[in-house]
């Protein structure tokens, strides 16, 4: 009996995993062959002639694709910092105590996610001038927060509610610092919620374009400004080559991360606020 | 190393942004000054170009071509700022304006024409009065009313002439052997081929084009749209127009249950041969298309008995932008009788000029007698001999509502 129901449970398991793999890898499939096609028309399955043009722009100077990357890993990698540095204590707060308003608070947290970059970019512009952050790298960073922030606290939020603060306690009464309690009991029970939340807040950076483009001015020029102008444009070709390059840390950090996605490890995963 | 690198851009983009050059946001220091005084303020400095960045052949005339002038000549370093759509640009210039940055702003060109044009010149957002001093500002026919009128806006010396455009249809020869050649026949042509063509929904630029030919041959021509919007004409025209179209509907593509968003996505659909007719207002695009692949190589553009619409696009420069002298610099030798007959290249652009090609020197002269246009795409000679009018925005922005009310929502 044992040994049927793990078996179903396995081949469960691998069934929802090539589901998975296939629903992320197929559609990359078409951009991939696109790149590299010099036309590529209907009804044909694959294109008739073949071409290195697509890459051939994608890898120039004036395409400004590499310095790009860089420039967006950069970004995307201080804000997923300054997501985890705010995020975390914000997820402790929200996850642990219960207080006044609390519910509101939540709602607030999760504003950005529901409101469109779009419809108060023209607001956040004119607080960005105020401060003088305009055209400015750190200023792309800190308005990158704005829909960083939720995810990370709201993942932090979910790991603080499975969590004893109790172990902290007993850990003070051994004689240990804050430092060392923090460093030794309340970080390895949460750095799963980190990974993840982390990721999250990197990626939500790294796909921002309308708040990059406004904050930015122009002068701060990231990867998904480039690839829009080829994906708005019906370039498949040099859309299919940028969109390459683009995904390439998403899939890194997923290949990195994944093994702290299966809920498995930690202390019960993700749980519930 | 990752992150030396990223605190190192961090600080070169801080280091970048108070930098005090020589150029100049207040305009008056330039307007009317010695051509060498401005070439002199403009000198060592950067200009900001924003622009639609969706080819990456006009990206490599202006990144290389254009920004190679400016280095080499001029020591200017040139920017270039790809847009998905011109409206973000116009927006940034807008918002900065709103918050009282009157000075320092972050655009200091912006390729435009049409409705943004509007915006910029109604909102006091762009810096007029200064063509004078560009030296070849003398190769503009200023006299042209298709050049001193942008979709029925006066330029008022608000922007630059950089290129014309005109409106034309393609098709694929192994698809099609015989293109309707005039409103009347195509109207025919959709009935006798069901399914085999439609239009990209207005407001989409490009559809909106092709909604205001079927509005002129609807009128009975454009000679009594010109001028000021008038209720009672747009009225007449405007019935007839919807009926045509409403007509025509049910053999449309999926029969005009829905149309294409914009025209790229009409583009794909000709492509990928759902539809056997596109239309494009810069004429080249079809050679364009041919080179880079999307469309096949028996593909033709061409124009109607009746005419197309034409146009001509401008630069402007915002009246905020901080760096007036480079801008001025940019838009001389984009006026230029050789960077204009770069970008007529086929293999560069294929787009036609905006200056008087019999006002350049001999040389140029000569060379512009030797472009060839893509063997496929309509010759701009031969479609701006039926060349027809653009509206003022204010028919424009009626024809598109009421084609959304009377059309669309059907």
């Amino acid at each position: 009996m044992i040994g049927i129901e793990s078996l179903a449970t396995r081949s469960f398991r691998v069934i929802t995993a090539l589901v998975l793999v296939t629903w992320l890898v197929l559609p990359m499939i078409p951009l991939a062959i696109w790149s590299f096609a010099r036309g590529w028309y209907f009804p044909n399955l694959l294109p008739t002639q073949w071409s290195l043009a697509a890459w051939e722009y994608a890898l120039s100077d004036t395409a400004g694709i590499l310095d790009s990357l860089l420039l967006s890993i950069g970004i995307s990698f201080a804000a997923m910092m300054l997501a985890i540095l705010i995020g975390v204590p914000a997820g402790r707060a929200l996850g642990l105590y219960k207080f006044r308003g609390k519910e509101y608070i939540e709602l607030l947290i999760l504003a950005p996610t529901i409101v469109p970059g779009i419809a108060v970019v023209l607001g956040v512009h004119s607080v960005f001038i105020w401060l003088g952050l305009t055209n400015t790298v750190p200023g792309v960073i800190l308005v990158h927060l704005i829909p960083t922030l939720p995810y990370m606290t709201l993942v932090m939020a979910g790991i603080f509610s499975n969590y004893d603060p109790s172990f902290e306690e007993q850990a003070r009464s051994l004689g240990a610092s804050g430092i060392k309690t923090f460093w030794y009991v309340t970080l390895p029970a949460i750095l799963p919620g980190i990974i993840v939340g982390g990721m999250f807040a990197f990626l939500v950076s790294w796909s921002q374009y309308i708040l990059t483009l406004v904050i930015g001015g122009g002068r701060v020029i990231t990867l998904p400004l480039l690839l829009f102008n080829f994906a708005t444009s019906g370039r498949n070709d040099i859309t299919g080559a940028i969109a390459m390059i683009y995904i390439l840390p998403g899939i890194l950090i997923l290949l990195f991360t994944a093994r702290h996605l299966t809920g498995r490890s930690g202390i019960g995963g993700i749980g519930q606020i | 190393m990752k992150k030396l690198s990223f605190w190192a851009l961090i600080s070169s983009s801080l280091a970048l942004s108070p930098m005090a050059i020589a150029d100049v946001s207040d305009g008056s220091a330039v307007i009317g000054k010695p051509w060498s005084e401005v070439v002199d303020l403009a000198r060592g400095g950067e200009v900001n170009w924003f622009l639609w960045g969706g080819s990456d052949n006009i990206n490599r005339y202006v990144s290389e071509y254009i920004g190679g002038i400016l280095k080499d000549r001029y020591d200017i370093k040139l920017n270039r700022v790809g847009l998905s759509d011109t409206v973000e640009g116009v927006n940034i210039v807008l918002g900065e304006k709103e918050n009282g940055l009157n000075d320092n702003g972050s655009v200091d060109m912006i390729w435009i024409n049409g409705e943004n044009f509007r915006t910029m010149k109604q909102g006091n957002l762009a810096f007029c009065g200064y063509l004078d001093t560009l030296p070849n500002n003398v190769l503009v026919d200023w006299t042209n009313p298709a050049i001193s009128n942008d979709f029925g806006v006066p330029v008022d010396g608000c922007e630059v002439p950089w290129s014309k455009a005109q409106f034309s249809f393609t098709y694929d020869s192994a698809r099609t052997e015989n293109p309707p050649r005039s409103i009347a026949e195509l109207i025919d042509w959709i009935k006798a081929n069901p399914g085999l063509f439609t239009y990209s929904a207005p407001p989409d630029f490009t559809g909106s084009v092709f909604v205001r030919h079927v509005f002129y041959f609807a009128a009975g021509g454009v000679e009594n749209l010109l001028g000021d919007f008038d209720q009672a004409k747009f009225d007449d025209a405007a019935a007839k127009t919807w009926a045509i179209l409403n007509d025509i509907e049910p053999f449309l593509w999926r029969e005009g249950k829905t149309y294409p968003n914009d025209i790229n996505a009409l583009d794909q659909l000709f492509a990928n041969s759902e539809v056997n007719l596109t239309f494009n207002y810069q004429p080249s695009r079809v050679g364009l298309n041919i080179q880079n692949g999307t469309f096949p190589p028996t593909t033709f553009g061409y124009g109607l008995s009746d005419g197309t619409i034409g146009n001509t696009n401008y630069t402007i420069i915002p009246y905020n932008s901080p760096h007036k002298a480079a801008a001025l610099v940019l838009q001389n030798v984009l006026l230029s009788g050789e960077a204009q007959h770069q970008k007529a290249l086929a293999d560069v652009w294929g787009v036609a000029p905006a200056i008087e090609i019999s006002r350049t020197s001999e040389e140029v002269q000569a060379n512009f007698a030797k472009v060839e246009v893509h063997p496929n795409a309509a010759p701009a000679a031969e479609l701006a001999k039926a060349a027809l009018p653009e509206l003022q925005a204010a028919w424009i922005t009626a024809i598109e509502k009421g084609w959304l009310a009377n059309v669309g929502s059907n």
